[in-house]
């Protein structure tokens, strides 16, 4: 132990007598740990907030949408709608306790002699009111629910704002949508995604009458089941009913639509994520391998330089194992004060960008950074430093201690 | 009869240049005893800086073998040959080779790190050592704030740390002026009378081969007679 800290002495003072070489090696390594920590506690983040929303739509909600799911892009730009019909079968399916269709179309809004495109939703509010407090959090910050069929409308918290309109909208007041106006009985509070928080709700009816969507399509059907019924079950027999309807009105034999649990939907989205961390990873990968070579380059040309006192020190009764044992502590120590800035600048940025997501309010992203992260971002560069380290000490150690004296200096 | 520090038996050694093979050092046997000084002395080119590097346990032979203690060291690990190297011999370069970010105090101490000494001890001794060869007040200076011959004390200082049975020195004083050079000398031979240490120098000073007990002249890689102090004249014309 006594001789590992001597070893410590010597290594830092080789360091320190190369110290701009020193530096730009261990900039190498901050820049691959900086990018891993980065990238871990944003993705990972994101996770948790895309699970943390999916919880909060209720464990056994189910999910049915137009378009086939392994292209869930159909769903929101091919404009595929659900007809009345499946939404009547659907509410028609035993152990259905609610199914709540929702409506949604970019719809001109104005107020104030001012107009902006907003994203009117459509929901039937007798039953609808219980079902988006109850399940999906919702809450007005003040003000009423509208009633059923009247022509009164639900701000998102965007809206009301006064960046959104130059005037701040009140309740009570009075705006036109589609030529038609509205009085605004209720502002909601935030919901945590700026497509929530920029709509405008009111009753489906209203909805039909005001966009001409007479036809009744919905873009998606949100179903609850009665107590005691399994989500999946209930999932695998609305689907059941939705082929019927196809097959004996259309003849069809393809399932156009999508029917999903929540669970269902946080697996999708895991996957999805899993894909992305791991790209980002293999990335960030790579950077770190540079590091290292970096660090490895370092210690091989320092190998070089120093063959000679390699030669004093194994001459003065220096084992091999002691000759490794100060190389592997100097390229270690490189590569641990390059992780720790690593962590450091990686913990900064993610914070950063997690504060100007809060701002803009585009997106609510929290830096995931347990101490577990930090400690393997420490872990990780201390060992690569030491892995990069170990070709050029054994090749320092191998040095016949005649050779190495005769080199000139 | 008395045991040798060191002994060399029919040691051969020959270096691949190319595709020619050169020997340095053909066939020598020689022993060394506590206590002794003793000159290699020879023109340069003859082996004997080779022959040194074996007698220092820096080297294998090619061929023979080389008793240090009594213990034969071809079957010693390169490790236990270290460890043995760091115990009982100390080295003294032409070079001085002091490790140039390191102070005078610490080059001192290094060789017993090596050996696993405790810090408290190390620093006594090195002190201790310094003292001896003058340089008490220049103790946290870094070679390079030092005169050549001020880097050679330290040099002596760091080769008698581990209380070696064998001091080898290369040239000790080829690379300073008289004045050092003598001033070295004088420190060497007091170490060999206070210590009761074995040295062995590669030389061509006529001044310190006249104070040895034991002179060697090699020349094209063999022993050509062991002169006594006496005979030195005759090899001098």
């Amino acid at each position: 132990m006594e001789a590992i800290k001597e070893y410590f002495k010597l290594a830092i003072k080789n360091l320190k007598t190369r110290r701009l070489r020193s530096w730009l090696t261990i900039l190498g390594i901050v820049v691959g740990i900086f990018l891993v920590i980065t990238l871990i506690s944003l993705s990972g983040g994101i996770k948790n907030t895309i699970l943390k929303q999916l919880n909060a739509l209720g464990g056994d909600i189910i999910f049915v949408m137009p378009g086939a799911i392994d292209n869930p892009l159909t769903t929101f730009m091919g404009g595929q709608m659900l007809s009345e019909e499946d939404i009547q079968t659907v509410k028609k399916t035993k152990g259905v306790e609610v199914a709540l269709p929702m409506s949604q179309k970019s719809q001109l809004m104005r107020y104030n002699n001012e107009q902006k495109t907003i994203f009117l939703t459509g929901f039937p509010w007798d039953e609808g009111k219980d079902f988006l407090s109850n399940f999906q959090g919702w809450n007005l910050s003040e003000g009423t629910w509208p009633s059923p069929g009247k022509r009164e409308l639900l701000l998102g918290s965007l809206v009301a704002e006064k960046d959104f309109f130059s005037k701040r909208i009140k309740v009570g007041d009075t705006v036109t949508v589609n030529g038609k106006s509205f009085k605004v009985v209720g502002i909601l509070n935030s919901i945590g995604n700026k497509g929530d928080d920029t709509s405008v709700y009111l009753d489906r009816e209203v909805f039909q009458q005001i966009t001409g969507d007479r036809e009744g399509g919905a873009l998606a059907i949100m179903v609850k089941a009665e107590e005691g019924v399994s989500p999946d079950e209930l999932a695998a027999r609305i689907k059941s009913e939705l082929d019927e309807v196809r097959k004996r009105r259309r003849g069809e034999d393809v399932s156009d639509f999508s029917v999903l649990t929540s669970e269902k939907m946080g697996s999708i989205a895991g996957g999805v994520l899993g894909v992305i961390q791991a790209a980002v990873m293999l990335f960030a990968a790579i950077s770190i391998l540079v590091g290292g070579l970096g660090i490895m380059n370092t210690m091989f040309t320092s190998v070089r330089e120093r063959t000679k006192e390699i030669g004093v020190l194994k001459a003065i009764g220096a084992k091999n194992s002691a000759v490794i044992s100060i190389f592997l502590i100097e390229s270690g120590i490189l590569g641990l004060i390059g992780g720790a800035g690593g962590v450091i600048f990686g913990l900064i940025v993610a914070k950063l960008i997690e504060g100007y997501s809060r701002a803009s309010g585009a997106f609510l992203l929290e830096a995931y950074m347990p101490a577990s992260l930090i400690i393997f971002g420490l872990f990780f560069s201390f060992l690569i430093g030491c892995l990069s380290g170990y070709l050029p000490a054994r090749k320092a150690a191998k040095l016949r201690p005649t050779e190495a004296l005769r080199s000139y200096e | 009869m008395e045991k040798s520090i060191i002994r060399l038996q029919d040691v051969w050694k020959t270096y691949q240049m190319g595709k020619v093979e050169v020997p340095a050092v053909r066939g020598i046997s020689l022993e060394i005893f506590p206590g002794t000084f003793v000159s290699i002395m020879g023109p340069s080119g003859s082996g004997k800086s080779t022959l040194l590097n074996m007698i220092g346990c820096l080297d294998f032979p090619s061929k023979g073998k080389i008793f240090l203690d009594g213990q034969d060291t071809s079957i010693l690990s390169e490790s236990q040959l270290a460890q043995a190297r760091g115990q009982k011999i100390g080295f003294i370069f032409q070079q001085f080779n002091l490790l140039q970010h390191l102070t005078a105090l610490e080059n001192v101490m290094l060789p017993m790190v090596f050996q696993g000494q405790e810090e408290e001890q190390r620093k006594a001794r090195a002190r201790y050592l310094l003292d001896l060869v003058g340089l008490g007040d220049r103790v946290d200076h870094l070679p390079s704030e030092l005169s050549g011959g001020q880097r050679q004390r330290v040099a002596i200082a760091r080769a008698f740390a581990n209380k070696p049975q064998l001091v080898i020195a290369d040239e000790p004083t080829g690379n300073l002026d008289s004045h050092s050079g003598q001033k070295i000398m004088d420190i060497l031979v007091q170490f060999h009378k206070e210590q009761k240490g074995t040295i062995v120098v590669v030389t061509h000073d006529s001044i310190i081969a006249n104070y040895s007990q034991k002179i060697f002249h090699i020349i094209d890689g063999q022993i050509v007679q062991n002169h006594k102090q006496s005979e030195q004249t005759i090899w001098k014309q």
